[in-house]
């Protein structure tokens, strides 16, 4: 063109050819090249790289929302509710579609906050974040509130307050088997427990709706682009926990920590014998999933106490204290389990025969152990004489079942350790299982060393956890199968169909049924026996099986400078056909303890008999009374209301109560003391009122301490007052009140149930087995 | 206006200077161009409606009311007003155009002024570009941009020679001059870019000698370089332009998300109605952008279509003006058609990111209604030039 153009000048004759080239040239240029150029990059944008545009349009234009999966339910093993999920509501603001919707800041903040109950202050900070469009006012706020600010929302016309479904977690018995069930975090996540065990099963798969919106977020008018990935509800489970059961443990449990001044509280397992299932699980002090990061008043006072620089130092405590409380100690805490212990000893020594039942010991108090420079004392350093292996085992011998230890030898020993999965977890489905910690082979097999099996043989010089113990005391109780513990029985769908069911699973059988049998026998005695160690934990009616133990924790000392006792027992019953098995460990006892020193047998029996006195009749297991037992059981008074005081004689006969006096001259029953179904000691004197009105004025209560059973239920009857009776349920000189539920000379309405405590009280003071 | 002098000169071209010849007898409107230009219209209008109903409907900037087809009404309205102008204007003789040529510049700077007067002009992102009429708002520079183009076609015609003397450049110079410091002052980049580019056009088809271009060229590059290195927004716009995925929340947004209108149209396009970046994820939809919203909507196809009708329309303005009774219907209509091209390219080169962004609407296409009634008034002289050629084939 250019040419053409000087051309032009050459010829200045015709400009209008000139003219008429630069508009050719315009019209190329304009109307062909360009539109040549654009066309070739619509082809580049449009065709070559429209994948790419396209995918980056379409994640910028769908939204996705979740539909968060409703979390399963954790059932008890009568389906009560141990934990569930409920839906709320989760409350924000959008400051950015406040603004330009022109809505008034204050307005909103005000309104959120009188609904909320929030700090008006905080909420109208947050309006001014104008490029946000999410800022969260609240967090799972309960339905009825929820409704509220919708109604605020929509009466107003607010574009800017946002409500979206969220759900919470709760915990219908509040701390109860808190440490079994763990809980969920902030996002509903398990975070501990079963909770965290079973969080794949638990949390399902969260749904989706991925939806085209505009740039703003909301809808995109006129399409309807939407898609859907429903929601898979989470699966729920059955436990084999007992939600009774569990409430008797920790109730229980939480009696032991107050009497005898446990400082680092207490730990306890009910286990079904037979299939290893966990009844019950508690740790205390335990904590309240609802609100898992409280910590109790305690340990806020020790917080309080201590002395900090910082606030991170503050934090740092309460952090420690949480953790402790979240604790299953039941599961994590490895100690030495001491006299307990002697059960598996006692069941090793009879299946090898190294022992047999007509064994006989002699104890002087102390026994020489090849390795060791001093003799080894037994507990009871004047000693135990001669005496049968049910007697070494009642008195807890440490003398003998260190000669037990021996002839069954270090090798042996081992091997029937590891055969009642002492050396491995036991594979309970709960995270957290510490491991045991036991000598080395090299160091345990020293032929000309044995102090460590004389140890060894009555619990010492190793360390397990509590579920090891009462898994490998399950075994000798039901007829040598070690089972695998488990916690879960059912995994159930969102429909409540069941999906799977755990059988009992059997690890191995470690010893013989007979061997089982015997040991039930000689541990029964332990129990029930004449001056045993294990006294504390009878119950009438119920053929009760058990050991003590008490256990020092020397790293404590080490630490601490103070000796730290674990006073435990174990026990199952009946000892006839073994169905559910208790272990209870009372922790660091103080000085307060009302039953002066730690021992397994002054605390851990008591503890034990008390859970299985309420456990068994729950459970079903019938109670066969044995001579001198019926008169310590305590009966429901009838209703007697309506019948004449004839028929409510013959009524209370058959109950085994009689009647002390009948006031009024009416035909008829109106009124009674104590109250219908009022469980009060067999043999109390009921008092029938005909037509008046039982006194109102108080009594006072009398002191019925250091009685026997039946001379307390009179002393109380002086009053018009009614004992019922807990702990060692037998009739014996022995066995006297070492507690009452309402202290002396208390002002209490006739007829009122004052509960006592059985104990025996010739429990030696420094029986320390 | 020396209007009898024009009259009396005959030259033997035929694109001699008898604009003022009344004596032929006008044919008929160029049947081709009138259609091709109602045609991009509607579909124009179709667009409009198509590209603007979610901003109408959510309306962010309170405007419409939530009324989907608000944009869409009026710009239907305008529309058949423009096609009204369209023909009266065609109505109207080319001597007509040549003897207000003088007025239409000398109101367009006066506006011009205006439109810097606060109260007179509207303000809008700090740029004084808008006059509102109460009913309508419209930009001073669109009349400017007719006005350049009639008044330097004019003034080409008075020079009998060629515009080789540099004296004969000094009233294009300072007509020129005058318009680009109003601009400067709003200020309004693009409308002095095409101002400029109209004026020179118009001298290079008066036969301003080719070497003053070149030197043109290289000062406008120096002030090009200039205007670069001076203003930081200027920078941010190359940059913005040579990688706009580097911030495309911010200065590189509206590229972005053009192109993702573009691209994700691919070959067949979503559909007319379709689009899904017009839910305000695109901005200026309906107005700068509306032909990346036609990219998406109608694809690859249908983009070129129009495309190729713009083209057509373009060629045949240039075909009208090169057979033009007259040297002056000749050089308004080139000035006219040389407009309407430019701003289709550079709009389509805006929205496909090919040159750095400005904003530059498409004709016939965008939202506007004092644009499109100034665009259909200047098609409307094409038709009258097509109706002064004495054979058509």
């Amino acid at each position: 063109m250019f040419k053409k153009s000087r051309d032009n000048k050459k010829d200045p004759a015709s400009p209008n050819r000139m003219m008429l080239r630069r508009t050719l040239f315009l019209m190329i240029v304009c109307g062909i090249v360009a539109f040549i150029a654009l066309g070739a990059r619509l082809f580049k944008l449009q065709i070559l790289d429209h994948d790419i545009y396209e995918t980056a349009a379409v994640e910028q234009q769908l939204r996705e929302t979740t539909v968060p999966a409703k979390r399963g339910t954790i059932y008890d093993r009568n389906m009560n509710i141990l934990a569930m999920s409920a839906s709320v509501s989760n409350i924000y603001i959008s400051p950015a579609e406040i603004e330009m919707y022109d809505e008034d800041p204050a307005f909103i903040a005000s309104g959120l906050a009188n609904i909320l109950g929030l700090d008006y202050a905080t909420i109208y900070e947050k309006t001014s974040h104008t490029d946000s469009w999410y800022s969260t006012v609240a967090k799972k706020v309960e339905d009825d509130l929820a409704d509220r600010v919708r109604q605020f929302k929509e009466e107003n016309h607010l574009n800017g307050v946002k409500i979206e479904e969220a759900s919470k977690r709760y915990y219908p018995y509040g701390s109860l088997a808190s440490h079994v069930l763990g809980f969920v975090g902030a996002d509903d996540n398990g975070m501990a427990g079963l909770e965290y065990y079973y969080d794949d099963l638990l949390s399902g798969v969260d749904g989706r709706i991925v939806r085209a919106t505009n740039a703003y977020g909301t809808d995109m008018m006129f399409t309807d682009f939407e898609d859907y990935y429903d929601a898979q509800d989470g699966q729920s489970i059955v436990t084999t926990i007992d939600e009774t059961v569990q409430y008797y443990l920790e109730s229980h449990l939480q009696t032991a920590v107050e009497e005898y001044d446990l400082q680092d509280g207490a730990a306890g397992i009910v286990m079904d014998v037979k299939t290893g299932g966990i009844l019950g699980m508690a740790s205390l002090g335990n904590f309240d999933p609802n609100d898992y990061l409280a910590i109790s008043p305690e340990a806020q006072e020790r917080v309080n106490t201590t002395l900090v620089e910082s606030e991170e130092q503050r934090d740092a405590l309460i952090a420690e204290e949480r953790n402790l409380q979240w604790r299953n100690k039941a599961l994590t805490e490895t100690y030495e389990p001491g006299s307990v212990f002697k059960i598996i000893t006692l069941a090793t020594g009879l299946e090898t025969g190294a022992v047999n039942t007509s064994s006989t010991f002699y104890c002087g108090g102390s026994i020489n152990v090849l390795g060791r420079t001093d003799p080894l004392n037994c507990w009871n350093v004047v000693g135990h004489g001669n005496e049968t292996l049910t007697e070494a085992a009642m008195f807890s011998c440490n003398v003998a079942f260190t000669y037990i230890g021996q002839k069954i030898g270090a090798e042996r020993f081992y091997q029937y350790m590891r055969a009642f999965g002492l050396f491995d977890k036991t594979g309970v489905d709960l995270t957290g299982e510490a491991g045991s910690l036991w000598w080395s082979e090299d160091v345990f097999f020293n032929k000309a060393n044995l102090s460590q099996l004389a140890a060894a043989s009555f619990g010492q010089t190793f360390t397990i956890t509590p579920i090891q113990l009462i898994t490998a005391v399950s075994a000798v109780a039901n007829g040598g199968y070690l089972m695998e513990p488990f916690l879960v029985k059912e995994v159930l769908d969102s429909e409540g169909t069941v999906v799977s069911q755990r059988e009992p699973t059997v690890v191995r059988q470690v010893i013989s049924e007979e061997t089982s049998r015997t040991c039930c026998e000689i541990l029964e005695q332990v129990v029930s026996g004449r001056n045993a160690t294990g006294k504390n934990a009878y119950v009438a009616g119920y053929r009760v099986c058990g050991k003590t133990g008490t256990s020092e924790d020397v790293n404590y000392e080490v630490e601490h400078g103070t000796k730290k006792y674990i006073a435990s027992f174990l026990g199952f019953a009946p000892a006839n056909d073994p169905q559910v098995a208790v272990l209870v460990l009372c922790e660091n006892p103080g000085k307060d303890s009302v039953v002066g020193s730690a021992s397994g047998g002054s605390m851990g029996a008591p503890t034990v008999g008390a859970i299985l006195q309420d456990v068994l009749p729950y459970l079903g297991v019938k109670p066969q009374y044995g001579e001198g037992e019926e008169g310590l059981v305590d009966q429901r008074v009838p209703r007697l209301v309506g019948k004449t005081p004839d028929e409510a004689r013959e009524l209370l006969a058959n109950a085994g109560f009689s009647v002390k006096s009948v006031v009024g001259e009416g035909a008829a029953v109106t009124a009674q003391l104590p109250a219908a179904n009022a469980k009060v000691a067999a043999g109390s004197e009921i008092i029938l009122y005909c037509g008046e009105t039982p006194p109102q004025e108080p009594v006072q209560m009398p002191n019925l301490l250091g009685l026997s059973y039946e001379v307390a239920r009179i002393r109380a009857g002086w009053e018009d007052l009614y004992i019922k009776g807990e702990g060692v349920m037998m009739n014996s000189i022995y066995i006297l009140t070492t507690r009452q539920s309402i202290e002396p000379g208390m002002l209490v309405a006739p007829g009122t149930v004052v509960t006592v405590t059985l104990s025996d009280s010739s429990m030696g003071a420094t029986a320390r087995t | 206006m020396p209007a009898k002098d024009n009259t009396v000169t005959y030259e033997s071209s035929r694109l001699a200077d008898y604009t003022y010849d009344n004596s032929i007898e006008r044919g008929a409107i160029d049947l081709p161009f009138a259609l091709m230009t109602l045609l991009l219209l509607t579909v124009g209008v179709i667009m409009v409606l198509s590209a603007s109903f979610a901003r109408a409907y959510y309306d962010p900037t309170n405007e419409t009311g939530g009324n989907a087809t608000y944009y869409f009404v009026r710009q239907a309205l305008f529309a058949l007003c423009g096609v009204g102008v369209m023909f009266v204007c065609s109505r109207f003789p080319m001597g007509f155009y040549r003897h207000i040529s003088g007025i239409v510049v000398a109101v367009s700077g006066v506006l011009l002024v205006l439109v810097l007067i606060p109260g007179i002009g509207e303000r809008v992102n700090g740029a004084s570009r808008w006059i509102n009429l109460g009913f309508t708002t419209f930009q001073p520079s669109e009349i400017a941009k007719i006005g350049v183009i009639m008044y330097f076609s004019a003034l080409i015609c008075r020079n009998k020679e060629r515009l080789t003397d540099i004296r004969s450049l000094v009233p294009f110079a300072v007509v020129l001059g005058v318009i680009c410091l109003l601009l400067v002052a709003e200020p309004h980049m693009s409308a002095i870019i095409i101002i400029l580019a109209i004026g020179l056009v118009m001298l290079f088809l008066g036969g301003l000698p080719l070497r003053w271009f070149v030197i043109g060229g290289s000062v406008g590059a120096a002030l090009l370089g200039f205007g670069y290195a001076m203003f930081g927004y200027v920078r941010n716009r190359f940059a913005a332009w040579l990688n706009p995925f580097a911030d495309a929340s911010d200065a590189g947004y509206q590229i972005v998300q053009s192109l993702y209108s573009i691209g994700s149209g691919g070959l067949l396009g979503l559909g007319l109605g379709n689009s899904r970046q017009k839910y305000l994820y695109l901005p200026e939809e309906h107005n700068d952008f509306i032909f990346s919203v036609v990219c998406e909507e109608l694809g690859f196809i249908g983009a070129m279509l129009i495309l190729v009708l713009f083209a057509l329309l373009i060629v045949r303005g240039y075909w009208l003006s090169m057979h033009a009774r007259d040297r002056y219907s000749a050089l308004v209509g080139a000035g006219i058609t040389t407009h309407l091209a430019m701003q289709v390219i550079l709009n389509v080169a805006v929205c496909t990111n090919s040159i750095p962004c400005t904003g530059i609407s498409l004709p016939l296409f965008s939202y506007g209604g004092t644009a499109l009634l100034l665009q259909m008034a200047e098609l409307g002289i094409i038709l009258s030039l097509s109706r002064d050629i004495p054979e058509k084939r």
